[in-house]
């Protein structure tokens, strides 16, 4: 099927659909969203909606801005996303475009088992991330 | 709203799984400490409604300024 969002216009299937475990705070009420890429969206991805309100977000794994970043969750998170703290995860941080630049979140990243293909927006008690980490351009 | 009186070391108990355990009472702040399921997330609320507003400003992000945003991006070493 042919989905548009506002990012761009994208193929997908039931394959590319995402089971949030813990949903994204402030969208409690949207469980499932599509996982979308497209070659002139890289190296983002998007983040689109399936339940209301349906919101669309634009992503991008944060070791694109920080190579050392920590792709860990906590025990519970792991538990959620049905996988073992070994197992390779899919990292996105939802980036802000306004008219001031892009922002990336670093402090609150969404991970998700692409085996399972379920996610968590992990929150941890503390962190040196910012929420409003700026994007390296120029 | 339910208000209770706790002292040191009493506890707590929300539904099943969930207890809170007052641990330290200060002058200016009272340590807690939670028991959770791994199911049931627990933040400092001011952090929570921190990363709710930017998810809100994420969601509401300029979508056309993507396609100049990625050129600069894909220009920088």
């Amino acid at each position: 099927m042919t989905v548009t969002t506002r990012f761009g216009t994208f193929e997908a299937d039931e394959r590319d659909v995402v089971d949030m475990a813990t949903p994204l705070a402030g969208f409690e009420s949207c469980r499932r969203y599509l996982l979308l890429s497209a070659p002139n969206l890289a190296p983002f991805a998007c983040l689109h909606g399936l339940d209301d309100p349906a919101p669309s977000f634009l992503v991008l794994d944060p070791r694109f801005v920080d190579a050392g970043y920590p792709c860990e969750l906590d025990a519970g998170e792991y538990e959620r996303v049905g996988a073992s703290p070994d197992e390779a995860l899919l990292w996105l941080g939802i980036v802000t475009v306004d008219s001031h630049g892009a922002t990336i979140n670093l402090r609150a990243p969404v991970a998700i088992n692409p085996k399972r293909m379920i996610g968590v927006q992990s929150i941890p008690p503390n962190s040196v991330y910012r929420i409003d980490h700026p994007l390296p351009v120029r | 709203m339910l208000v209770i009186t706790r002292k040191r070391d009493q506890a707590i108990v929300i539904g099943e799984g969930i207890e809170i355990r007052i641990l330290r009472v200060g002058r200016d702040g009272v340590r807690v400490g939670i028991t959770a399921p791994p199911a049931v997330p627990v933040h400092r609320k001011e952090i929570y409604d921190q990363i709710r507003s930017a998810n809100a400003s994420a969601a509401g992000s300029d979508a056309a300024s993507v396609e100049q945003l990625i050129a600069r991006l894909r220009d920088v070493p």
